[in-house]
């Protein structure tokens, strides 16, 4: 009798791979860090440290091999609307008068 | 008789959980940007006073617990039931890690009379109060998350045992899983954010 939950099971060397690819970005991440970057540095460890989500989202998670569409797209999507969330309500605060 | 169930609505309703607990957090996350916006130079000084070399470690720890609860749900697809137990127990290890780090960092700080409403830290600039006070209640509430996490993972772990998570039925392991990776990627944003301001 074949299980009717998630059939497709992903390789250990899928998972192991991924890991590692985190963690050389965490120690990318880091690096960055002690660089004299500048105003780049915020964005780029945000820009780091979404796609280390984004690895963990789509393999661990298994977004990537989802069979059914709303996961694949409803949780992209929500998260993007959230994004905005955050930028437009950053966006309104730092360009305010004088709030101290 | 068979019970009935519904795997991508249970699935579903982890995911949906998921996106309020992001709301949550991420209504943190603004306001830290916020205050960040407004002290620069107070957040840089007071993020100095961090132990970079904690953070990092604790990332990996959290990192390697996503990986091995991950494999141990495939090892449990594949029938390799004391893989998938071994590898469950090592990610409650590292859970269990990242919180004697936590409590560590934690102590350490308010050793040195760091802590919210502390009178050493109302003593200094305002920005610095801010990025305290933040760092308490994210790293505080995330730590929370990591120990109910523990919890279910714990639960997970007997579930196997008894045999009443199997290769025809995981769900309840998959969908834990789901919530401790996002208490990992809650982290993985915390991180830069905290230990790495520049």
């Amino acid at each position: 009798m074949e299980p009717e939950e998630e059939p497709r099971i992903t390789r250990y060397r899928t998972y192991i791979f991924v890991w590692m690819g985190l963690v050389i970005l965490t120690g990318i991440t880091a690096s960055a860090a002690g660089m004299q970057l500048g105003g780049w540095t915020v964005l780029i460890s945000l820009a780091i440290a979404g796609t280390k989500s984004g690895l963990v989202l789509n393999y661990f998670m298994h977004l990537g091999s989802e069979k059914l569409l709303i996961f694949k797209v409803m949780i992209p999507l929500v998260m993007a609307v959230f994004l905005v969330f955050i930028i437009l309500t950053f966006s309104d605060f730092a360009f305010r008068g004088g709030v101290k | 008789m068979e019970e009935h169930r519904d795997y991508t609505g249970a699935k579903l309703g982890m995911w949906l959980f998921i996106l309020s607990e992001l709301l949550l957090f991420g209504g943190m996350f603004i306001l830290y940007s916020a205050y960040r916006y407004k002290n620069p130079v107070d957040f840089h000084h007071a993020s100095m006073e961090l132990e970079v070399v904690l953070g990092t470690l604790n990332t990996i720890i959290l990192l390697t617990s996503s990986l091995t609860v991950a494999a141990s749900i495939a090892a449990i697809q594949r029938g390799q039931r004391k893989l998938s137990m071994v590898l469950l127990m090592a990610t409650l290890a590292l859970g269990l890690l990242f919180l004697v780090d936590k409590g560590f960092e934690w102590g350490t700080k308010i050793e040195h009379g760091i802590y919210p409403n502390s009178p050493t830290l109302l003593a200094r600039t305002k920005g610095e109060v801010l990025f305290f006070g933040l760092y308490y209640v994210m790293t505080g509430l995330h730590g929370l998350h990591v120990l109910v996490g523990v919890g279910v993972l714990s639960v997970m772990l007997i579930l196997i045992a008894k045999d009443e998570i199997n290769p025809m039925h995981f769900t309840p392991l998959e969908n834990s899983g789901l919530y401790w990776h996002l208490v990992d990627i809650i982290w993985i944003f915390l991180y830069p954010l905290f230990y790495l301001i520049t």
